[in-house]
């Protein structure tokens, strides 16, 4: 049994003033005192306030569907990293193993480029499914076993409204991070908590023009009481740890500068 | 001698050595037979069921020479058996170490036995059954062939006598014969058995059911056709078997559901688990998903009157301690991998690391096992970048600019992409060990957009930077893998 969703909350709420902003305040209290009866209310922070401040509870909400595209084609991999980045954070946080239910239609990742990226393969179970429906009965089975920290879907087509509600029910009492990385424009409506969508960005340089970390341009869609952005964010895979890359790829000089050279190795 | 019955009246199916001397022969109506001798017959009604058992109970014993034992079927005529003794013969002194202390013991217990022993089944059972038997060394089944009759390749006897008619006897001609048309006029039948007794296409042999180390059956008055029931039954039955497991300190590692239906079709469906267990309630969620996955294939039909279960694997279960506050690593796992395999028919993958320095060779995709120990990966000592996703065939790039380094521009998946950044060269050479593999020089290249591509140009190959006078070396070598350019092998995050 699960609650019908709650209203439809205007985005351009917060522009209105006086009475009505205090009036949507006491509803919003109301409507996140129903929600927490019903699902979990852990989180996944990014670490960074720019983004965990406007999403509800302080970051992902665990147990909930998240949906992740790419922005455009071509876009493909810096998804893939952007969802494998959340699950090696996830991973970072908590025992336990994450399942990748591969359709047709996705490459399977590259081990040695995940130990890049910081996520442990050896913690990362795969399952290649041969359709999308296959797909989404692996992901349902996982919700249902339990017990894994995180699960990921790569599906072929969109996530269907249908799919999405199986797997809302499927989640049960887990908590671990669930994710579903769709190709770029096969958008459809559901009921995911977030959407995402990625583009690739120029990578963080050291100041020996290296490659030092992967940048990726995120733009949350959608997100269920929580507000929308538009970020560059860099990846920590050492740390496992977002950032945001504006800020330094915006002053070169300043951060390889002469004071920060000593820390540097 | 033996008889038994048919629509005609009763027939000879088999006879011992004194009626062979008296030029009795198995097929030839008992009638005839009495009417053409006049010595007194002693003939006894055929038992096959009896038959059967007893080539059964021959089968197990001869497991003593190789786990993989096959008896006849109906077109060897049920009446004999294959060892596959590939691997276990040097157990025995050699191939024919094995066949003589075969003989021996056979004859010890009064089992008279024709014996052959070839580099294919349907060989070995041609010079058995219409040869002299012994031993063919392996590759010399053509020659040893060559001279036997027909029949001797398992087919219906009427072919055989239609072959025989159009001056096909000997097992020799069919090899010289064109086979094309032999396949128009007699069809794929002979063409395969005959392929099978040369090796040229493999002949799968049936291996004995396992034993089954514990079994619980349940009969219903009633019959049962309703999934939910069957699988509370399987769950009430390995209820049963739980107690006798548990005092063997085992668990099920692979079962066998036998279901029998009312009008005498058996099904029957084999659970494997990748973790020992005695927990009916898995079983029977186990089986619940593989009936899902069947669907209506399962075809109740009328219903099931008997329902068997049998252990058929186990393996030790270790008493563990239970944490109370969260599962054990390996428990969701496994139980999953179990579920998937049930529902979907496959099984979960991992990515396993390899001892390469090439990077296609440095990591292979496995099957996912329940390990107690977590293997480290070795750690690369340097930090050069991986990337993401390895494309498995590296896809070539075209109108390549790259005056010198680095490419500046290059098109690839029909799309042009301008570098912004290009980190590189690492060069990676081929394994020397295996062959002239080129070298190949990595850059990761970043395009205006931000997209980051791991692109490498491969030198030209030695093959091809040999003298012009060696024309077979290029030949020998597969080209594609010698042609120089730049090729794009991977795409980072």
């Amino acid at each position: 049994m699960t609650p019908s969703p709650p209203a439809r909350r205007p985005d351009a709420a917060p522009r209105e003033c006086g009475d009505a902003s205090s009036r949507l305040a006491a509803l919003r209290t109301r409507i996140a005192i129903h929600d927490s009866q019903t699902t979990s209310r852990k989180t996944l922070s990014f670490g960074v306030h720019a983004v965990d401040g406007g999403l509800p509870g302080g970051g992902l909400g665990l147990g909930h569907l998240h949906e992740v595209a790419p922005e455009a084609e071509g876009d493909e991999p810096a998804a893939l990293g952007f969802a494998l980045a959340l699950v090696a954070r996830r991973l970072a946080e908590v025992a336990g193993d994450a399942l990748l239910v591969i359709a047709r239609g996705h490459p399977m990742p590259y081990g040695h480029g995940l130990a890049g990226l910081g996520l442990d393969p050896g913690r990362l179970l795969l399952f290649e499914a041969g359709s999308d429906s296959d797909a989404y009965r692996a992901l349902e089975e996982a919700l249902r076993t339990g017990g894994l920290a995180a699960v990921a879907g790569l599906v072929d087509a969109g996530l269907p409204l249908t799919q999405s509600r199986r797997l809302h029910l499927a989640r049960g009492r887990t908590d671990g991070l669930l994710l579903v990385l769709r190709p770029a424009g096969a958008e459809s409506p559901n009921v995911a908590a977030t959407r995402w969508r990625i583009a690739a960005g120029k990578a963080l340089r050291d100041r020996f023009g290296c490659i030092e970390r992967p940048c990726w341009r995120v733009r949350l869609d959608r997100c269920r009481n929580g507000r929308t952005g538009d970020w560059l964010l860099e990846w920590d895979h050492a740390a496992h740890r977002f950032g945001l890359a504006g800020a330094l790829a915006g002053h070169p000089p300043q951060a390889g500068g002469a004071g920060s050279l000593g820390g540097r190795p | 001698m033996v008889a038994a019955g048919e629509a005609t009246g009763l027939r000879l199916t088999a006879v011992d050595a004194r009626a062979r001397a008296l030029g009795l022969r198995p097929g030839e109506p008992l009638a005839r037979a009495r009417a053409r001798l006049s010595t007194p017959l002693s003939v006894h009604p055929a038992d096959p069921e009896a038959d059967a058992a007893a080539l059964d109970r021959l089968c197990l014993w001869a497991k003593r020479y190789t786990p993989n034992v096959a008896a006849f079927g109906e077109a060897e005529g049920r009446d004999g058996l294959f060892l596959d003794v590939a691997g276990s013969s040097h157990l025995f002194g050699g191939e024919a170490g094995l066949m003589a202390d075969l003989a021996r013991r056979l004859s010890a217990n009064g089992v008279p036995a024709r014996m052959a022993l070839a580099g294919t089944p349907g060989c070995a059972f041609a010079l058995a059954r219409h040869g002299a038997g012994g031993l063919v060394p392996a590759g010399g089944e053509a020659a040893a062939l060559r001279d036997r009759p027909v029949l001797a390749l398992r087919i219906e006897p009427e072919m055989a006598a239609t072959l025989g008619r159009l001056g096909l006897r000997r097992i020799g001609e069919l090899i010289d014969a064109p086979r094309a048309p032999l396949a128009r006029r007699f069809g794929e039948g002979l063409i395969r058995r005959l392929d099978q007794a040369l090796g040229h296409r493999p002949e799968p042999l049936v291996p004995l059911d396992e034993p089954a180390a514990l079994g619980a059956v349940r009969g219903f008055l009633d019959p049962i056709g309703h999934q939910a029931i069957i699988v509370a039954t399987v769950a009430r039955l390995m209820e049963t078997l739980a107690p006798r497991l548990e005092a063997a300190g085992l668990g099920a590692r692979a079962l066998r559901l036998t279901l029998h239906r009312v009008d005498g079709v058996i099904r029957t469906l084999a659970l494997a688990l990748s973790e020992p267990t005695r927990c009916p309630v898995q079983v029977g969620r186990l089986l619940d998903l593989r009936l899902d996955r069947l669907g209506s294939a399962l075809d109740a039909g009328f219903g099931f009157e008997t329902v068997r279960l049998d252990v058929v694997g186990t393996g030790p279960v270790a008493a563990r301690q239970v944490d109370f506050s969260s599962r054990g690593r390996g428990a969701s796992a496994s139980g999953l991998a179990d579920a998937l395999r049930q529902r979907l028919g496959r099984g979960i993958l991992h990515l396993a690391p390899h001892a390469s320095h090439v990077p296609e060779r440095a990591e292979a995709v496995e099957p996912w096992r329940v390990t107690r120990v977590a293997l480290r990966r070795p750690e690369r000592a340097t930090g050069l970048p991986r990337p993401l996703v390895l494309l498995i065939r590296s896809e070539a790039a075209e109108d390549v600019l790259a005056p010198d380094g680095p490419p500046q521009r290059f098109r690839w998946r029909r799309r042009l992409h301008r570098v912004a950044h290009a980190d590189g060269p690492e060069r990676i050479a081929g394994e020397w060990w295996s062959g002239s593999a080129p070298t190949r020089d990595y850059y990761v290249v970043e395009d205006e957009a931000g997209r980051r591509l791991w692109i490498y140009r491969q030198a030209p190959s030695p093959a091809q930077t040999v003298a012009p006078s060696n024309t077979l070396a290029p030949l020998q070598t597969p080209p594609q893998t010698q042609a120089a350019g730049w090729f794009i092998h991977g795409m980072f995050a």
